[in-house]
């Protein structure tokens, strides 16, 4: 915690969250029918950015760890997960704050929801598989497994999409339902959170080396 | 016949062999399965829903079950009696364990619901509906593929790790996702005569089923190294 408040990154990416919160609150502009539970979106979306983001991670850090055998690869997509778990958390939160007014429900089976939810259950598989106790063979293991969801992904996602949806859709081929404002204060709220996201996932990365070392030279020391 | 194909063939011969010359396993398996037949229909009993409105979601959670159970019996026999070293040296290339392991589920799988489906549609009281049979085949036919597939990968990671085999279900569970929804939908319209509504998860069955079949050729090698 000391060396956080010490980073300069800290600082910086706590103004820039607080630029995006004010953004969010009062320039985009509040919603005609759906009112002020409208601006949950901004978070909502961001987070779900981010979880998605951080499972592509997953994927390329695994394949690019079978292909090298870098332990650092290993270490990304471990941390890269861990992150993606507290994203996709934040989103199936955000939803329901949202969904309970506007749909009178808190929950639904629709897509989207159910490959979120989906997607959260695979994060605590492969963080349960790769442990983070660093061994070669749950490094090799998780990494396929981290291929395999995915892989899986789209599978679930067109699985889903075809049974049923009421979810809006905020991007699709005519364009976004969205006002000019409203759409900037989105895409600043997308940066935000993908800068949130690098620098956690540049701290967590040092946390589990660090676990990985000391795990290392304690079996050294009593070896 | 292709050394590949053969190779796989007589592993699978062996393990199939080795499964009934003990069959402990199997029937152990298929008393769970019979159970669970009863606790459904005994719970269920008292819900007033037509058959074919229940007996889809009921049919495919107690396949799970099984599946989940009968599964984990591929790569566990031989790393438990230390064989798994010789069966690799064996047979040289990895993905033809994987075949030949996933051929050797996917019999035992259907070996089981060759029980447990008939059983099921007798006590759930569907015995009444009339049911297009071809798409009910299918259904079973290609779920039970798709389960087979995942399962003989998964188990081949989880037997390498040391008190990782409770991770099994878990890891599984995600997977299943998409399979499961296919199929209980395929089995409901087979029950309801859409035949034609549900052609579309079919396909979606297939492709999951031709997905988790080609992924490992490609995978299987970096699953049992070392």
């Amino acid at each position: 915690m000391k060396d956080a408040l010490k980073s300069p990154s800290f600082w910086i990416l706590t103004l820039i969250m607080l630029i995006n919160i004010s953004v969010i609150v009062y320039y985009a502009p509040v919603e005609k029918t759906m009112g002020i539970v409208q601006k949950v979106f901004y978070f909502h979306v961001a987070s779900a950015w981010v979880g998605l983001l951080a499972l592509a991670v997953v994927f390329a850090a695994s394949v690019y760890y079978l292909w090298k055998r870098a332990d650092r690869a290993s270490v990304l997509a471990l941390a890269s997960a861990e992150i993606g778990t507290v994203f996709i958390t934040c989103t199936l939160l955000t939803g329901p704050l949202w969904a309970y007014p506007i749909w009178n429900t808190w929950w639904t089976w629709d897509p989207r929801l159910t490959t979120t939810l989906v997607l959260w259950f695979m994060y605590l598989a492969y963080i349960a598989l790769h442990g983070g106790d660093g061994t070669e063979a749950r490094k090799r293991l998780a990494a396929v497994y981290g291929i395999i969801c995915f892989v899986n992904v789209p599978l679930v996602f067109f699985s889903t999409r075809w049974w049923r949806s009421i979810h809006p859709v905020v991007i699709s081929s005519e364009g976004m339902g969205l006002t000019p404002k409203m759409r900037a204060a989105m895409f600043v709220s997308l940066a935000v959170f993908s800068l949130l996201y690098v620098h956690l996932l540049a701290i967590r990365m040092r946390a589990i080396s660090l676990q990985q070392r000391v795990k290392h030279l304690k079996a050294e020391l009593f070896a | 016949m292709p050394s590949f194909v053969r190779k796989a063939w007589l592993i699978y011969c062996k393990d199939l062999r080795e499964e009934f010359r003990t069959t402990d396993h199997l029937l152990s398996t298929l008393v769970f399965g019979t159970m669970l037949v009863f606790v459904f229909s005994f719970a269920l009993q008292l819900v007033e829903a037509a058959p074919e409105a229940i007996f889809p979601a009921v049919l495919w959670v107690s396949i799970v079950f099984m599946a989940i159970l009968a599964l984990q019996r591929s790569f566990a026999k031989e790393k438990d009696s230390g064989a798994l070293d010789a069966l690799l040296l064996a047979a040289g290339d990895r993905s033809i364990l994987f075949y030949a392991k996933f051929l050797y589920s996917l019999t035992v799988l259907l070996l089981l619901e060759v029980i447990v489906v008939p059983l099921l549609w007798v006590f759930m009281g569907a015995a009444g509906t009339t049911v297009h049979m071809p798409l009910f085949v299918a259904a079973v036919f290609l779920g039970s593929w798709g389960l087979a597939a995942v399962g003989t990968l998964l188990n081949g990671i989880t037997v390498q790790l040391p008190g990782a085999r409770l991770l099994f279900p878990i890891l599984a569970f995600p997977l299943f996702v998409p399979l499961l929804i296919g199929a209980v939908l395929c089995t409901q319209g087979a029950l309801v005569g859409e035949t034609r509504a549900v052609l579309g998860w079919l396909y979606l069955l297939a492709a999951f089923d031709l997905v988790f079949t080609i992924v490992p050729l490609l995978l299987f090698d970096y699953v049992l190294e070392g």
